[in-house]
């Protein structure tokens, strides 16, 4: 008979607990409660960064574009990123639309880093139009001073095997996988040694921008190439 | 790609230096770079709106009519810009695909609008945004059905009888009713034995009074079995011919059959021919009175006849995963509710909840609030979990009906638009038709007022002549030029359709040159085309004045004309048979005003009003 009751008790506790949790969680489902203290999602706007680039005249004078020329480019890069800087993925999606077929993003990537020169994380338009002047309007010493910072990702002065191979695989990734020949996982890998034998003359493994500059002055295809661009504003 | 990213190409081709001092092979010789003129401003006058650009901003899209040299076209020198006579509304979403590279579509815009230009400017449409895209998409369909349904309508209308088959017809005949009158009465005759029979089935099982021989009631299916043999017999006869004739003249029978209202129709007859082959066993008859309960499936076949029960039909087969998620949900509550009730009332004593499939029923009927009251929790628990049974069932059959009831709704408003065009569709055609009979009054008020013009020397028709606009006259000419290519004339509708009467009267009786003006005559003509030649013919001219006015209000006085018409009248009955036969479909407006009433009605001022209507009416018809 106790058990009876007992049982019938249990029950109803049994139940009246289940229903209490049931409506807490009903309440903390509806918002009306919460547990922990965080719990507050502050929606924290990253309020939009706002750049303005050094006026017309300063810009002119530190690079060696003209006032139209500068015109242009700034309303280009404006249009593309109407808050003034780039930042990488940005970047990383217009570089990549000029490579369809394959994937620009790892080689955008270095591009920025290369372009970023006070590395804050942006590109604004005077990193952006420094850069430019070089590549297009620079010396040859300048531009190929250009390149090796590109190459040296962790910018030591000294462009070692392992990162001239990220350099490779990132160049060869923008070609995508049709590509004839077929294209193989040591395709890169050679061409970082034909690169070394080239390049380092005194086969410690690491080339120095001294090393760098002479032996593409030697070479007649590279100094050829850098003339290439030259009036592409 | 995008325009903006364009403008970063330099950039892009800057940055492949990076490249060069790893290059295996020497680069390709850059593209000339043919020294761009330098950047100026482009002024794009759009119907007086100006609009200005960059030049560079155009040419960032070299395959379109802005980005190309086919703009040349459209230089104005004096002004130095370039002019473009269409709407500048639309216009501004145009430039902004220029300078943006996303081409936007504006909702208020008519669709078709905003396709013209785009293909007058030559951008494809498939670059919209994604923004507008699903909407334009949306538009465009929307109005692409438009105009087939009353394309399919049109030519459903315009079929002649004589050209189809006899079995297209008897198709034609069954899907629409309103085609004869044989149809019509063939519809009335199926939906009166369809209501009768179901009455029949019902009526079967009234409480009929007792028998002579007997203590309980018997129904009046029993007592008075062989008229509701007879009754059902005949029913089931006209089922089953509808059924042979609509399989016979469906144009795809396979496609028939497996169609809805096939099947119905089956299901309904079925019973009663398995009851005439089975009625001697007495081990199925069990079944078989089962299978009686399908001829309520008669009533189904009233769905021909009720275009609300269509509607209702399509909207829950469109609405049949809503349906499955409530039924679905629904289940699971009950299976839940059902465990816990059954386990909650399982101490108390005389309880109903023997089960947990007897408490199915409980919960079933607490869910949808009906509360019979044959079970009842006597516990506590039983009671705070029968509430919250009750309370969660209203929300769970809340859910998803609005969501039901919007497509009710949406395809109920959709019959109701398409009833809603028909019905438009004459009063459109109407209207369209005066003003053509307004354009071609104006062609043959100056054709007669060309000839008139040494013969009659009234001041109102000399002022009339010479306020005809240079447009005008020069359609005139060309309308004239044709007349003279086909050595036929232009005329109205009644003529030529009193010649058309004349011709087939000529051809079963003697040639009488008098009009009968019995109507029924004009229905040889009125089926043709509606654009066709009418040829004139004075002798008609007499008589039929008042009758075809709908169309044009226009009189005309001229008496003369009839001599002119006369002397024309022996060349053209040799042609009259020709042209009634083979109606030529031509592109010019032709249907006609009324022919010269021989007693001058109206004053000046009725035709100057008649014409400047036609004035009007002129210039939005052509």
């Amino acid at each position: 008979m106790l058990t009876a009751i007992w049982e019938t008790e249990g029950l109803q506790t049994v139940g009246i607990v289940v229903l209490v949790c049931a409506s807490i969680k009903l309440l903390h489902l509806l918002g009306l409660i919460n547990f922990s203290e965080d719990s507050v999602e502050d929606e924290l706007e990253l309020s939009a960064v706002r750049h303005r680039p050094e006026g017309l005249e300063q810009l002119e004078a530190q690079t060696r574009f003209s006032r139209k020329e500068l015109q242009i480019l700034y309303r280009g890069f404006k249009n593309e990123c109407p808050s003034g800087v780039v930042n990488e993925d940005t970047f990383k999606d217009i570089y990549a639309q000029f490579f369809p077929q394959g994937d620009a993003s790892t080689y955008a990537h270095f591009l920025f880093n290369a372009f970023d020169t006070d590395h804050n994380g942006s590109v604004s338009f005077e990193d952006f139009v420094m850069g430019l002047s070089i590549l297009l309007r620079g010396t040859v010493q300048e531009k190929l001073n250009w390149a090796f910072n590109l190459y040296d990702i962790n910018k030591d002065g000294y462009i070692t095997k392992e990162e001239m191979l990220d350099i490779m695989k990132a160049i060869y990734d923008m070609m995508g996988k049709c590509t004839y020949p077929v294209l193989k996982e040591e395709t890169p890998r050679q061409h970082v040694e034909i690169f070394f034998q080239k390049m380092d003359k005194n086969k410690d493994g690491v080339v120095t921008i001294d090393e760098f500059i002479d032996c593409c002055q030697n070479d007649e295809n590279i100094m050829r190439s850098m003339h290439l661009f030259e009036n592409v504003i | 790609m995008a325009a903006g990213v364009a403008a970063w190409l330099p950039f892009a081709r800057a940055a492949a230096i990076g490249w060069m001092p790893v290059a295996s092979a020497p680069m390709p010789v850059p593209p000339k770079d043919k020294r761009r003129a330098k950047d100026g401003l482009i002024v794009l006058n759009v119907s007086g709106t100006k609009f200005q650009t960059w030049r560079n901003t155009l040419e960032r899209y070299p395959d379109t009519l802005l980005g190309s040299t086919e703009r040349d076209f459209f230089y104005h020198e004096e002004s130095n810009e370039y002019f473009f006579d269409r709407d500048p509304d639309i216009f501004r979403h145009i430039l902004n695909f220029y300078r943006t590279g996303k081409l936007h579509y504006p909702r208020h815009e008519c669709i078709s609008a905003y396709d013209e230009e785009l293909a007058f400017f030559g951008i494809i449409p498939e670059i919209i945004g994604d923004c507008c895209y699903e909407e334009y998409k949306d538009r465009r369909r929307e109005n692409q059905e438009r105009i087939q349904d009353d394309e399919e309508i049109d030519q459903s209308n315009d079929m002649v009888q004589q050209d189809m088959t006899f079995r297209e017809s008897m198709w034609r005949a069954f899907e629409n009713p309103h085609t004869s009158t044989m149809a019509l009465v063939f519809y009335y005759v199926t939906g009166f034995f369809i209501a009768v029979s179901v009455l029949a089935n019902v009526v079967e099982t009234v409480p009929c009074g007792t028998a002579p021989n007997r203590v309980k009631e018997v129904s009046c299916g029993e007592r008075y079995a062989l008229a509701f043999f007879c009754l059902d017999t005949a029913c089931v006869m006209i089922f089953t011919v509808e059924y042979l004739l609509r399989l016979l003249a469906a144009p795809s029978r396979y496609k028939f059959v497996k169609s809805v209202m096939s099947i119905i129709d089956v299901v309904a007859i079925m019973p009663y021919y398995i009851g005439l082959v089975m009625t001697d066993n007495e081990d199925v008859s069990g079944a078989f009175v089962t299978l009686r309960v399908f001829r309520v499936f008669r009533i189904f076949k009233f769905s021909r006849h009720s275009a609300g029960l269509r509607i209702l039909g399509y909207t829950l087969k469109s609405c049949a995963s809503e349906l499955g998620f409530l039924l679905f949900s629904l289940t699971m509550a009950i299976i839940i509710f059902a465990t816990v009730m059954f386990y909650a009332e399982k101490g108390s004593s005389g309880s109903k909840f023997t089960s947990i499939p007897a408490a199915f029923w409980y919960t079933i009927v607490t869910m949808t609030t009906l509360g019979y009251g044959d079970m009842v929790p006597k516990t506590i628990i039983g009671k705070i979990f029968g509430s919250i049974c009750s309370l969660s069932g209203v929300l769970v059959i809340a859910l998803p009906v609005p969501v039901i009831v919007s497509n009710f709704s949406r395809i109920y408003h959709q019959s109701q638009r398409a009833e809603k065009r028909r019905a438009q569709k004459k009063t459109r055609l109407a209207r369209i038709r005066a003003v053509k009979s307004g354009g071609a009054n104006a062609y043959l008020q100056y054709k007669r007022n060309g000839l008139l013009i040494d013969a009659s020397k009234e001041a109102g028709q000399a002022l009339v002549c010479k306020t005809n606009p240079t447009f005008d006259i020069q359609h005139h000419h060309l309308l004239h030029c044709l007349e003279k290519t086909t050595n036929h004339e232009f005329v109205d509708e009644k003529t030529y359709e009193e010649s058309c009467m004349e011709v087939s009267m000529v051809k079963q009786t003697s040639r009488s040159s008098s009009i009968s003006s019995s109507p029924h005559g004009l229905t040889c003509c009125s089926r043709r085309k509606r654009k066709s030649f009418n040829v004139p013919n004075s002798n008609m001219s007499v008589g039929l004045q008042g009758s075809v006015q709908e169309l044009s209000t226009i009189q005309i006085r001229e008496r003369p004309i009839s001599n002119s018409r006369s002397s024309l009248n022996a060349k053209f009955e040799e042609t009259v048979p020709l042209n009634c036969d083979q109606p030529y479909i031509t592109a010019a407006v032709i249907s006609m005003p009324t022919p010269p009433v021989t007693t001058p009605e109206g004053d000046e001022s009725a035709s100057s009003t008649d014409y400047s209507q036609a004035n009007i009416v002129r210039v939005s018809a052509l």
